[in-house]
């Protein structure tokens, strides 16, 4: 996911992002602090509004989900979902540039946008006051962004995004790892083959005319999800979000690409050589997506696999074997596919095959015994404090139900979620690692320069340059 | 809210048009087409609410204050201690009181780590525990319903760590592979390299971890420290969120009752500073570097200069904000980054000023000639705008309510004002500070803090391809150092 600013703090999401569920009861207190307050309703336009109003602070979050992301993308323009999320900041037909700032950070607020293969979003968190100008500053960029359109700051910005590439992957230790996984486990032109970041010679190529076709076709209202979130009066709420949003005529129907799921019909070895001092090693099996319930298990094994000291795999590599400084389970869960990734850097003297070899062991163990119902306990314990925690931030409940109305059409998923992670069971974990965690799977080995022979099994892997093919 | 009207004017013709074509969509109710070009006035401005608090001392001398907030069934609990790593840190063990906080998680004498790391799972919380330069804490945040058995986790930790050996070679190890990592990483370069020109390495502040440091630590370093460290007597106990003020005091005393009287709150005192230097570019060389990564300034004032007002307005303008004139040039203008900055350190000693980014190789002289241009801007060559003045306060003043909105971050804002010695009515008086700084005041406050004729100007990057337009600017003399700081290396 990229920011089209300098990174600002992202909230943490409540419960949905980091589900680590509990098996068990929640306590009472928690039990009925697992909601919020919202309804919904669409303008004729096709405009999904959420409105949730909470009064604890004199603040309220604008949040705009528009259902694109980089797997809408066409090869050869790869990267261009996040490159027009930053053309979005340039100014639109009645805002010139730099007033949104001027209205969000120059009133003690902020604003960002982010990117992933799914959607775009772009929010602003203000002074309850100033709400009213943050729905004139996001209907304008809706309705009438080409209206200013202005070669000389797309280009700027198509610089800005390369220097962003560089800053978290070209010069950046083990930078490249994610966009070389993608492109080894799906095939060539599948639309999570490429990294949201895009290549230099897509962004290079990347015309005015794309931006004007792109937004014509996704940016509009019948796409779009509008969230309010925070101390505002709901009858005056709504007739502002009719009167600045209404007359955005709805688009054409948006098609969604076909995503096929992949399976993997066997191991593919690869190493990277990069400016690093000590090797890395990442193992990732293609899995399923956000839609499909057996990620709430996937999840749950991540949690017993890694994290806390008596995570299987934490303690067997990190603790009792001390053979590696770190290592890192976790379910990725994209709208249609997913994947599950291992990441482990060795302690000196301790080779990467030694340590693939390592988990496994571990692995395999899991999958032949199952966890124990304790294990799954302690592995879910947090998402009652994680959610009541999120509860805290107007953006954080609006991503949530933003999340909820993109993904599953109900902006009360977060309550599914809650209940489907608490229902994971030892024999549904026990049956998600011997279904996902097979031999179809990446191994990446990222070496120093130079270094190949650090890699794990060396002889077996294929090297991999610029292109990760 | 005032708007630029002049920048609003240029666009007249293009909100011509766009009326023009509302009006044919919505022709029925022409007459009351919206117009656009209006920025919507803001509503009265919310009454500012900041949060209350008791005070009050236990048994042991501890401070402690309780904030009740009882929308969420939510606790934030924190003992923070005044001092840190500088105040406690033997000569040539850096990296001695990180690895102390860490100890901590390794097992008491009723719990090894794994039954420590298994109670607090089934709690659904986490005790964390750290010591920084100047200060340091151990606290969880919890459900209401688990915030006893936590707090008596955390007593746990506190009292009857056993630190034993194992686990220190452990913890050893595995920072020396993280120390490893970071002698590759561009930022971490810098910030390793930058401190240490400014102050050099017998100054606290120029000082980092290294692999001598960290083999050097010992088993009885970690208990000495530890026990010299985590006193009552410098102590702040907070705990903000779903309690009652009028019980929670006695069920920390009880938890915390085996915790002994003991210790003083530290005298921050810094050895003086080296003779600065003329302006010089520190070059270290990351061959085939994609970025060069910038930073550049001077040790700065600590947090209780008189000045810190019209420093934060004043830093907001140059390198604060999105719209701040570094990155409005740097990256929005010209494209050469994604993102430049600037900020004051504080502390209780003279903490950097730094500014700086990740710069694309190709335009690392261009982008020096730019740092300096809008450095010697704020310093009189173009001076501050109205405009400025008002939005970089607006944006310092009305960010306020923000803080409190979690109990994490009304605790973070008590003890802030607690290890610097602010007044309990800091909160209070802030709008009224902020608002009372002119210009002169920011002329004033960036000529005295930035010297632009003894900066240094560390920049991480492909020597190769950079050293020569670097040199070119003329802007000042290339020094090679090495990652650790070293001239000549």
């Amino acid at each position: 996911m990229f920011n089209s600013r300098v990174t600002r703090i992202l909230l943490a999401l409540p419960a949905c992002l980091i589900l680590i569920q509990p098996a068990t009861q929640a306590t009472q207190s928690g039990a009925s602090a697992i909601k919020i307050a919202f309804e919904t309703y669409t303008l004729p336009n096709g405009l999904t509004v959420i409105l949730a109003p909470d009064h604890t602070t004199p603040t309220v979050a604008v949040d705009v989900w528009y259902h694109v992301g980089s797997k809408n993308e066409t090869v050869g323009r790869t990267g261009f979902a996040h490159l027009f999320e930053h053309v979005m900041f340039t100014g639109s037909g009645h805002v010139p540039y730099g007033i949104h700032d001027k209205l969000t950070e120059g009133v003690g607020g902020s604003n960002n946008g982010t990117t992933s293969n799914d959607r775009t979003t772009y929010y602003e968190t203000v002074p309850s006051n100033y709400l009213e100008d943050q729905l004139w500053l996001e209907s304008d960029r809706m309705g009438y962004l080409l209206d200013a359109l202005d070669l000389a700051k797309l280009n700027a910005q198509r610089d800005v995004v390369k220097n962003e590439r560089r800053q978290s992957m070209d010069n950046q230790p083990y930078g490249r790892a994610f966009e070389i996984l993608a492109q080894a486990t799906y095939p060539e032109g599948h639309p999570y083959s490429w990294d949201v970041i895009g290549s230099m010679s897509d962004l290079s190529a990347a015309s005015e005319e794309d931006v004007k076709n792109f937004f014509r076709l996704y940016y509009a209202p019948n796409n779009t999800i509008l969230t309010i979130v925070g101390d505002f009066e709901t009858a005056q709420t709504k007739a502002w979000v009719t009167k600045y949003f209404g007359d955005i005529p709805r688009g054409k129907p948006v098609t969604r690409p076909i995503v096929p799921t992949v399976i993997l019909e066997k191991e593919i070895r690869l190493v990277y050589e990069d400016r690093v001092q000590v090797p890395r090693l990442y193992i990732q099996w293609p899995t399923i997506g956000e839609k499909d319930d057996d990620r709430f298990a996937l999840d749950v094994l991540s949690g017993i696999l890694t994290g806390p000291r008596t995570a299987r795999l934490t303690k067997a590599l990190v603790y009792d074997q001390q053979a590696a400084a770190s290592v890192n389970a976790f379910q990725n869960s994209n709208e249609d596919v997913g994947d599950f990734g291992v990441i482990i850097t060795p302690r000196p003297d301790h080779s990467l095959t030694d340590l693939e070899a390592a988990a496994d062991v571990v692995i395999d163990k899991l999958k032949a015994d199952g966890p124990t119902a304790e294990e799954i306990q302690r592995a879910t314990a947090g998402i009652e404090l994680s959610f009541v925690s999120g509860l805290q931030s107007n953006l954080g409940k609006a991503f949530t139900l933003a999340d909820g109305m993109g993904f599953h059409n109900d902006a009360g998923y977060f309550k599914m979620e809650y209940q489907k992670t608490l229902a994971v069971t030892p024999a549904d974990v026990k049956r998600v690692a011997n279904q996902y965690l097979t031999k179809g799977r990446v191994i990446l080995s990222i070496v120093p320069l130079g270094k190949l022979d650090q890699a794990s099994k060396p002889g077996q892997s294929r090297r991999v340059g610029g292109g990760g093919r | 809210m005032t708007t630029p009207r002049t920048a609003f004017r240029a666009r007249t013709a293009a909100f011509a048009t766009a009326a023009a074509l509302m009006l044919l969509l919505v022709a029925p109710r022409a007459q009351q087409a919206l117009d656009r070009t209006k920025i919507p006035p803001a509503g009265p401005a919310p009454v500012l609410h900041v949060p209350v608090w008791t005070k009050s001392t236990l048994a042991n001398g501890a401070e402690l204050i309780v904030s009740e907030k009882h929308d969420l069934p939510l606790v934030s609990f924190t003992i923070t201690f005044l001092g840190g790593a500088s105040q406690f840190e033997p000569a040539g063990r850096q990296g001695l009181a990180n690895l102390t906080a860490s100890m901590m998680s390794e097992g008491t004498k009723t719990r090894n780590g794994e039954a420590l790391s298994s109670a607090l799972q089934l709690l659904g919380t986490n005790v964390s525990v750290s010591i920084g330069a100047e200060s340091g804490s151990i606290g969880f945040q919890a459900t209401s319903g688990k915030f006893a058995p936590t707090l008596d986790i955390l007593a746990d930790m506190l009292l009857n760590s056993t630190f034993p050996a194992d686990a220190l070679e452990r913890l050893r190890g595995q920072r020396l592979v993280a120390l490893a990592q970071a002698r590759v990483q561009p930022n971490s370069i810098a910030s390793r390299v930058f401190p240490r020109l400014l102050y050099g390495a017998s100054h606290p502040y120029g000082q980092f971890v290294t692999e001598d440091s960290y083999k050097a630590i010992t088993r009885d370093d970690v208990v000495t420290l530890h026990d010299a460290y985590f006193q009552p007597g410098r102590a702040l106990v907070t705990i903000v969120g779903d309690v009652s003020a009028a019980t929670v005091k006695s069920t920390i005393d009880k938890a915390l009752a085996a915790w002994p009287k003991g210790g003083t709150k530290p005298n921050f005192a810094f050895p003086a500073l080296p003779a600065p230097h003329a302006t010089t570019i520190y070059l270290v060389d990351k061959p085939g570097a994609a970025q060069s990564t910038f930073a550049i300034g001077n040790p700065g004032p600590p947090r209780a200069t008189p000045d810190y007002y019209a420093l934060s307005v004043m830093n907001t303008i140059l390198g604060g904000m999105f719209q701040s004139r570094l990155n409005a040039n740097i990256r929005e203008d010209k494209g050469y980054s994604y993102g430049v900055s600037s900020s004051f350190a504080y502390g209780k000693g003279p903490g950097p000023f730094r500014a700086g980014g990740d710069i694309v190789s190709a335009k690392t002289d261009a982008a020096l000639v730019e740092f300096m241009k809008e450095l010697g801007g704020i310093e009189g060559a173009r001076p501050v705008t109205d405009e400025e003045l008002t939005t970089a306060k607006d944006s310092l003043i009305q960010r306020l309510p923000g803080q409190f909105a979690s109990v994490q971050g009304i605790n973070n804002a008590i003890t802030t004002i607690w290890i610097q010695g602010l007044p309990d009515d800091y909160y209070r008086q802030y709008q009224q500070k902020i608002a009372a700084v002119t210009k002169d005041d920011i002329l004033r406050v960036a000529k005295q803090h930035i010297d632009l004729d003894h900066l240094a100007i560390v920049i991480v990057g492909d020597k190769a391809s950079i050293a020569g337009p670097l040199k070119a600017t003329g802007i000042a003399p290339i020094v090679s150092v090495d990652i650790d700081g070293k001239i000549g290396g």
